[in-house]
């Protein structure tokens, strides 16, 4: 999967909160989506997603625009986000064979049980998820993804919630997903973690792409950009 | 028959959460009786005053109980963001109105089961023949007020008062439907068929077939407004 974007913009009234957005990735990059607090990751997450059309500016995948975006596109394409996007009087197990179903992959007993050994959670599987912790959900939406195989996956904050073996599993899961030739954006805070793991970093502030590279070493460009945005750095 | 699979999935999974939540059907429920009781108390008229007023009453009482029902329809998706991961799943978008539509129709068809009943011992009325066919008209009916709801609570789902603004919406639009059904089920009771309100049920049904065809088409546009 390719993805093109194009002068992406999106207003909320008088405030842009996305401004003149081109991008480009191909397949395998792992993207690390930095920037501080009300750049605007979220919102280019959500209009990669298809969930927020963008008030001008064109997504493409493939050739495809997103939102003339058929199902078929739209089942190229996952967000993780922790905790959410979970029925919690659905149990463990249902929840996973809920969403296997609506994506029409095999939601067999015996694949449930493995996606739930892979992320530990097989001995809570009749459990009903609103009584997991907030780092048991995110594990559960790792499986979930981890089974969907979305060509673009996209993930918003997934640090927060989770334990370290949590944060193992899940980049574990990432690496593994990018060497099958998918696409991710993550975006983080946890800025030392994403750049571990990324190919390629972006740097939004105040609605503008600043930084778009790959990655190097050493990355002199990209220290100068973020040291411009976070003076006091973050790890 | 993919569009028919993923509604039937989305409809077990809204089952499944109010056999466990019982929420909406408990709200319903006693809210339908409760306002049957209210009537009764309220008046006390002769028999064959009841018997004319009855369809008027009954209505009342479904729309005011289908409307809270109609304001939980959405409910599980507001939690966790659900909907997000529903619109961003590759699913038909007619299928999550049809399962919507059927989960309101059960729940609405429920409550009716017990409240016409209840409004024949209440206001102690003898024509218990004529059951069957108020049924039938007032399941035409459901299914307007459903099909029709569904679609109104879909666009209302992200207004800020949309409790109070549901109803609003949806009262004025449904006059077609409430009309005929009222006029079908006045006519059931005073001669014990449908005679005369042929016209206005083949108006139901048409709302019913229109409505339903409309919502399957125009559910993708009206989920991303």
């Amino acid at each position: 999967m390719r993805l093109t974007v194009n002068k992406l913009a999106k207003a909320y009234g008088v405030l842009w909160a996305l401004r003149d957005l081109d991008l480009e990735l191909s397949p395998g990059e792992f993207v690390a989506l930095l920037g501080p607090n009300g750049a605007g990751k979220t919102t280019l997450l959500r209009m990669l997603a298809g969930l927020s059309t963008p008030t001008t500016g064109r997504i493409e995948f493939d050739g495809v625009r997103l939102s003339l975006g058929k199902p078929e596109t739209r089942a190229q394409i996952g967000l993780l986000a922790p905790a959410d996007h979970l029925y919690e009087n659905l149990t463990v197990r249902e929840n996973l064979r809920f969403f296997t179903s609506l994506y029409n992959r095999d939601s067999g007993n015996g694949v449930l049980d493995a996606a739930m050994e892979e992320v530990n959670l097989a001995h809570r599987a009749g459990e009903y998820v609103a009584n997991l912790s907030s780092g048991m959900k995110c594990r559960l939406s790792i499986a979930k993804w981890r089974m969907l195989q979305p060509g673009l996956l996209l993930l918003d904050e997934p640090y927060g919630v989770l334990d370290g073996q949590g944060v193992n599993l899940l980049e574990k899961f990432l690496q593994e997903h990018c060497a099958k030739g998918h696409i991710v954006i993550m975006a983080s805070h946890h800025v030392s973690r994403a750049l571990r793991l990324c190919t390629r970093a972006l740097i939004l502030h105040q609605g503008r792409l600043t930084f778009n590279e790959a990655k190097q070493s050493p990355w002199r460009s990209f220290d100068k950009a973020f040291g411009d945005f976070l003076p006091h750095g973050e790890s | 028959m993919k569009l028919l699979n993923q509604a039937g999935l989305l409809l077990w999974k809204d089952l499944l959460l109010e056999i466990r939540r019982r929420d909406s059907l408990l709200t319903m429920f006693f809210f339908g009786v409760l306002l049957l009781f209210v009537f009764h108390f309220s008046f006390d008229p002769s028999p064959e005053k009841v018997a004319e007023m009855a369809p008027a009453l009954l209505w009342l009482a479904f729309l005011f109980t289908g409307t809270l029902g109609l304001a939980q329809l959405f409910q599980a998706e507001r939690e966790n963001h659900c909907l997000d991961a529903l619109l961003l799943a590759p699913l038909d978008r007619g299928s999550l109105f049809l399962a919507k539509t059927c989960f309101n129709l059960i729940l609405m068809v429920l409550v009716e089961l017990v409240v016409i009943p209840l409004f024949w011992i209440l206001f102690n009325l003898h024509s218990w023949n004529l059951l069957p066919r108020l049924f039938l008209v007032t399941l035409l009916g459901t299914v307007g007020f459903c099909v029709l709801g569904t679609i109104m609570s879909a666009i209302t789902l992200r207004a800020r008062a949309r409790e109070l603004l549901l109803p609003l919406v949806l009262f004025p639009l449904m006059i077609p439907v409430i009309l005929a059904t009222i006029r079908c089920m006045e006519n059931v009771v005073r001669v014990g068929e449908f005679g005369d309100a042929l016209p206005w049920l083949r108006l139901l049904l048409s709302f019913d077939v229109i409505f339903l065809t409309l919502g399957v088409l125009i559910f993708d546009w009206v989920v991303d407004v």
